[in-house]
């Protein structure tokens, strides 16, 4: 009930979970429920117990960190519910807690603060070519590869303009437009949220033996997106 | 002193026919107004009823007799354009300009059924192998040969329950009763013609609220071999070849489901018809939170409307089966009685 509640408090839910008749036409219309063990239904189902025990458990699952957010769910409802809402709920409450670091996809936040964070912060752009690194991103194959190790020639031929001042696409973002974003930021407690993830990833770093004595955490990382 | 009274019924369905019927008998005038050519309403589109599998004919058949048996007035392609109560009497005005004086109305305007193309995502009238439950029994009814658009006999037939039903997105709330039995009746029908089909319905919940429903839900499983799917189906898309696939979870196993179907059957809910939207702006009648006509009282005095003198029967009260429009027929003849014999008494 303890955990019901603040996840009520969020002003997501009321929009996410009304009430649920278990039709399962979410999970029916769902992408990642064809390729993950993941069902929205059961997900909705376990809220609606608001049953503490079983609400943690979903924070610290794999479970929630399966969703695509494409909102599918929420075109299809009979009831108006939309799960996607709720998975953004339980996502900030399992960042908020820790509970994150408890499984493996969930303490991929951290790889995701570091890498689309950072270059949000430091470039303006969520995905920079400089951070999808073939060895990290095997799924991206041979194409990818070549393009990343030849980035300057093929994107000046492709009419970019990576990292140059100037107009267009990839260009390099003014230092006073990153300073804007950094406020935002600031402001809207996206900072706060990023020091809070890197806080409690430390700590399970620590806890899992993976931290050196200089404080680097390489091996947390690297295993976070492969193996 | 009864013969005096005169009670104007519109709409000349099985509610409509079977009320004024019974108000005949008990000595009034009634005149009954259709909007359409012929009488009978939607019985006119069944062939069998459940739950014993009777010709909807034979219930035609009946209306047809007792409306000549009682000699009853019927102005058909009529509709009513105007009520007017003046003192304790109503003057309603037609389509055709005739002024009908009354002592009570009796409202029989029924239901429609629900658009099965407002659920896109289903398909009707963009894939040719997804129908709905009317132009299944239309089929059957009509004797022709039912085979898919492309002219084969359907090996894999899906029933996709509450079209229409609980459902915000379609803005109606309620559960429509008849859709249920009704997917159950058309599954074994289907199946005895085409004894090596397979035949599924896809639910939410089964709502077989008759003894005779709940046996014939049974017989479906055990004598037809019909599979029943808890889950909602999200979405219907079409094959080259015409046949279609449909997505759903199979709620009890936790398992979402893609299936290859010959032919999709949508069974539609009941929604206000058009008479009964009418009713509401020209005889100022209340309607509930679902667009039915509202009953003065739920448990006390269904048939009485939010005017006096104006009585509900049948499906534009909301929905219901035909076994239940002839007892709310009665009952609404009766309530008229009651209502004409007290007014008598005050006068």
């Amino acid at each position: 009930m303890e955990l019901y509640n603040q996840l009520k408090s969020d002003v997501r839910f009321i929009e996410g979970l009304k009430s649920c008749m278990n039709c399962g036409v979410c999970t029916a219309i769902c992408p990642a429920a064809e390729f993950f063990d993941y069902d929205p239904r059961v997900l909705m189902s376990v809220i609606q117990s608001k049953d503490n025990t079983q609400i943690e458990e979903l924070l610290k699952s794999d479970t929630i960190w399966n969703c695509g957010q494409c909102m599918s769910c929420k075109t299809r409802c009979p009831r108006g519910n939309c799960p996607g809402l709720i998975i953004s709920v339980l996502r900030k409450l399992s960042q908020e807690m820790g509970y994150f670091t408890e499984s493996k996809k969930g303490r991929q936040q951290y790889a995701i603060v570091k890498a689309i964070g950072k270059t949000m912060l430091e470039h303006g752009y969520c995905v920079y070519p400089e951070i999808v690194v073939p060895a990290a991103h095997p799924e991206q194959g041979p194409v990818w590869e070549w393009v990343f190790n030849n980035k300057e020639a093929v994107y000046d031929r492709l009419g970019a303009n990576l990292a140059m001042e100037g107009a267009g696409t990839l260009r390099k973002i003014a230092t006073k437009n990153l300073a804007e974003i950094k406020a935002i930021f600031d402001q809207t407690g996206g900072t706060e949220l990023f020091e809070t993830i890197e806080n409690f990833s430390r700590k399970k770093a620590k806890g899992m033996g993976m931290m050196k004595e200089d404080g680097k955490m390489d091996n947390y990382t690297e295993g976070l997106m492969n193996g | 002193m009864n013969t005096q009274k005169t009670i104007v019924t519109i709409g000349a369905g099985i509610a409509g026919i079977e009320s004024s019927v019974a108000l005949s008998k008990l000595g009034y005038r009634v005149i009954l107004v259709e909007k359409d050519k012929t009488i009978g309403g939607k019985i006119n589109n069944y062939y069998h009823l459940f739950p014993n599998n009777r010709p909807a004919v034979d219930i035609k058949n009946y209306m047809d007799e007792q409306c000549r048996i009682h000699d009853l007035t019927i102005y058909k392609n009529t509709e009513i354009n105007k009520v007017q109560k003046k003192g304790e009497r109503f003057s309603v005005t037609t389509s055709n300009d005739d002024i009908l004086k009354a002592d009570a109305l009796l409202v029989a305007t029924g239901f429609e059924y629900f658009n099965g193309m407002q659920k896109e995502e289903y398909g009707y009238k963009i894939y040719d192998n997804v129908i709905t439950s009317i132009d299944l029994e239309e089929k059957l009814r009509s004797g022709k040969q039912i085979t898919t658009a492309q002219g084969k006999e359907p090996k894999r037939i899906a029933f996709v329950h509450c079209v229409g039903s609980r459902d915000e997105k379609s803005g109606n709330h309620y559960c429509s009763r008849l859709c249920c039995i009704t997917g159950v009746k058309q599954a074994m029908e289907l199946n005895s013609r085409f004894p090596n089909s397979l035949v599924y319905c896809f639910y939410i919940d089964l709502r077989m609220y008759s003894m005779e429903y709940e046996s014939l839900y049974r017989s479906a499983q055990e004598k037809f071999g019909i599979q029943f799917i808890r889950g909602k189906v999200s979405e219907v898309s079409e094959n080259k070849e015409g046949t279609l696939q449909i997505k759903a979870e199979d709620t009890l196993s936790g398992r979402p489901l893609r299936m290859e179907m010959d032919l999709v059957v949508l069974l539609v809910g009941m929604v206000p018809g058009q008479g009964t939207e009418k009713m509401k702006s020209v005889a100022a009648l209340e309607s509930n939170s679902h667009g039915f006509l509202e009953s003065n009282d739920w448990q006390l005095h269904k048939n009485s409307s939010s005017q006096p003198g104006i009585f509900l029967t049948g499906a534009c009260n909301g929905p219901m089966s035909i076994d239940e429009t002839m007892e709310h027929a009665r009952s609404a003849a009766f309530e008229v009685h009651t209502y004409l014999q007290n007014h008598s008494k005050h006068e």
